[in-house]
């Protein structure tokens, strides 16, 4: 056994007692682990995890994190927080709920606490494991058997909750690794709508967020999801999102990877009923030694339902990506729509992208595309900003930044889209000029 | 102003242009006409230093230099301005300040000072009254989501804010209705000058019902085969250019 699962035995011996939820939520805690453990951590052997390597994982001594002193916590979340989200919020530092931090105005309609509290009022986490395909993401096997908290929404039927809910996951490494495993279980109930920003930020030496989110979207419903990597070049980041989408319900989903020493991001969605749309937005812009690995899969499960997903990545550096998108056809699934693209900017020689799409079709009727491009940048529109008298580095810097921005203006909330448009410009060489053009 | 001598250009291998010669002076302006695939296009492109395309022989002196020697922002900061026949959309870049750009890299290159923001406002707002554009096309990316007809306004509103010495007009007539045709001519008519030489390259004569050149060449098989004053253009309007290919060859 690797030095990653016996640290983590230890700690399940010593802490598993005395996680948050009651008997039978203690019991689905324990057979996760003894699973978990089973099973070991994926290799490269597995078609799944051909192109990322967790052997740097393995070699780390896990532990569970220890409470952060409020002060500390309060002038991270200054550092980190994004401007101008006024809505409700919720702030974990190192998984840890930060009360004075939060923003719980009740809003009518919205139900929203910590995880850790939702358990232990009893009913309020039904949908636990219900979402989450746990045979196929075996990370979210030990987030159920050790997650301290995280975040528990619903939202009343036919509500609309206007502002985004804003969870602030705030990692701060110190000298040994930290397993920060937040959980987010997010249902909208018949005719409800709503956005929900998960945001991971943090410093410090090595850490492993691995984090776990279920998403109920109930009939016409309307979900739409952010998920904002920024965390530090030293920390490994793990995320799987799970949604289930039900008849006429609509769930989008943007996905932003801009940090991260090694990130692994799994998005599953289940087109249930018929009319159930999904929209999976990605940006992933990599540098240094970084390594992003999305790996996406749409289950078209009922006639009339469709998909469309746009991955974009910019690679710099040494650094690596993998973007694999499947996307499943049941029998049956009739008239379905699936569209699907993965466009890569290299900017170095020695960075390294591996794409793959994978349609798995069982039904005839249906409309299905996908296309991946790995390339330069687009030689016209080069010619064109120098026939204009900027220079040849200038207009690289413009096309590159007007690449990642197509996917940033997609977000619609103009807090994010400036704060991530800024960042991708104090990537690119030449950042000062540039900034001028914005 | 400009003299191409002998030029030969090919793009993969394939020679476009094959020994063309063409003189154009100060204040004049050129309409270069010809059938699809004679080289047109190429000609334009190759003046304003497309790199996909080859010179493989041949000169263009142009204010006495080497043009062919410089990079394409070498070029238009001495003054040279190709409008796009196919705009480029660049999403995220601010039109303005695209615009913006070009000008103070021109006005460094020529030892002025730099337009601060109040002063180009000032300057791009006299010039989109004359293009008749929306105040929205400010707040847009460079030709993002513009009709076809918008795109083109656009091209000529940077010439006018550009103020170059030699323009080069691609197809500028290309996908405009008769009131966006207007529009576009007044822009390109308000910049003759004698200063200025304006190459107009185009498919069709009616572009030079409204803007009327001093001479029209034909270009066919990478040559220009006859030049002669605006007549040549009617006359091309009414026979088309299989007689000319005919009558020398090409």
């Amino acid at each position: 056994m690797n030095a990653a699962l016996e640290s983590l035995r230890g700690q399940f011996a010593r802490r598993g007692g005395a996680l948050p939820g009651n008997a039978s939520i203690g019991e689905k805690r324990k057979r996760a682990f003894e699973e978990f453990i089973a099973r070991g951590l994926p290799t490269t052997a597995e078609e799944d995890w051909k192109y990322t390597s967790l052997a740097a994982l393995e070699e780390q001594s896990l532990a569970l994190p220890e409470a952060v002193d409020v002060a500390t916590a309060m002038a991270a979340v200054e550092r980190y927080a994004v401007e101008g989200l006024d809505g409700p919020r919720l702030v974990f530092v190192n998984g840890e709920l930060i009360p004075p931090a939060c923003q719980l105005d009740g809003i009518e309609g919205l139900e929203m606490t910590s995880l850790g509290y939702a358990l232990e009022q009893g009913p309020g986490a039904e949908t636990l494991d219900q979402v989450v395909d746990i045979d196929r993401y075996r990370f979210a096997r030990l987030n159920t058997a050790l997650f301290i908290d995280g975040a528990h929404l619903r939202v009343a039927r036919d509500t609309v909750i206007e502002k985004p809910v804003y969870l602030l996951f705030i990692t701060l490494g110190d000298d040994t690794p930290r397993l920060i495993q937040p959980r987010v279980l997010i249902e909208a109930e018949r005719g409800a709508k709503m956005t929900v920003i998960e945001h991971f930020c943090g410093e410090g030496p090595a850490a492993l967020v691995n984090t776990v989110t279920e998403v109920l979207a109930q009939p016409a419903s309307e979900l739409t999801h952010y998920r904002i990597q920024e965390q530090a070049d030293t920390h490994t980041h793990i995320a799987s999102l799970n949604a289930r989408v039900a008849r006429d319900a609509r769930v989008v989903c943007h996905n932003i990877d801009f940090g991260g020493a090694l990130v692994r991001n799994d998005v599953h969605a289940r087109l249930v009923e018929s009319g159930a749309h999904v929209e999976l937005n990605g940006l992933y812009f990599t540098t240094g030694r970084g390594h992003v690995d999305n790996h996406t899969r749409i289950d078209h499960l009922a006639a009339h339902t469709t998909s469309r997903e746009d991955y974009r990545g910019v690679l710099d550096g040494r650094s690596r990506a993998v973007f694999n998108g499947r996307v499943l056809v049941a029998e049956d699934a009739q008239k379905i729509e699936a569209h699907q693209s993965n466009n890569n900017l290299l900017l170095s020689r020695d960075c390294e992208i591996d794409t793959k799409p994978e349609l798995e079709i069982y039904a005839d009727d249906v409309i299905c595309s996908h296309g991946a491009t790995v390339g330069q940048l687009d030689e016209t529109a080069l010619f064109y900003l120098r026939s204009r008298g900027l220079d040849a580095e200038t207009a690289r810097g413009l096309l590159t930044f007007a690449f990642a921005e197509a996917v940033i203006m997609r977000l619609g909330i103009e807090a994010l889209q400036s704060r991530l448009s800024r960042t991708v410009i104090g990537r690119l060489p030449d950042s000062d000029r540039l900034r001028e053009f914005t | 102003m400009l003299k191409i001598t002998d030029l030969h250009a090919s793009v993969d291998g394939t020679e476009i242009l094959k020994g063309l010669n063409l003189e154009i002076r100060a204040g004049e302006v050129h309409a270069i006409m010809g059938p699809n695939g004679s080289g047109k296009s190429t000609l334009a492109q190759v003046l304003a230093g497309r790199d996909s395309y080859e010179v493989t022989s041949g000169s263009v002196e142009y204010k006495g230099l080497d043009l062919l020697a410089l990079a394409p922002e070498a070029r238009a900061r001495e003054g040279v301005f190709l409008a796009f026949q196919y705009p480029v959309e660049i999403p995220g870049v601010n039109n303005v300040y695209m615009l913006k750009a070009a000008l103070n890299a021109m006005r460094k290159h020529r030892d002025e000072p730099e337009l601060d923001s109040y002063a180009f406002m000032k300057l791009i707002r006299e010039k989109m009254k004359l293009m008749q554009m929306d105040a929205s096309f400010l707040n847009r990316g460079v030709n993002e989501g513009f009709s076809g007809g918008e795109k083109k306004r656009n091209e000529i509103l940077q010439m006018a804010v550009l103020e170059p010495t030699l323009a080069l007009l691609d197809e500028t007539d290309s996908g405009l209705d008769i009131d966006a045709l207007k529009v576009v001519a007044e822009g390109v008519n308000s910049l003759r000058s004698p200063e200025r030489a304006i190459v107009m390259v185009t498919h069709y004569q009616r572009l030079l019902d409204y803007i009327v050149p001093d001479q029209v060449h034909v270009l066919s098989g990478g040559r220009i085969v006859k030049s002669g004053d605006r007549t040549l253009a009617l006359e091309l309007e009414e026979r088309g250019y299989d007689w000319l290919a005919e009558a020398v060859g090409a």
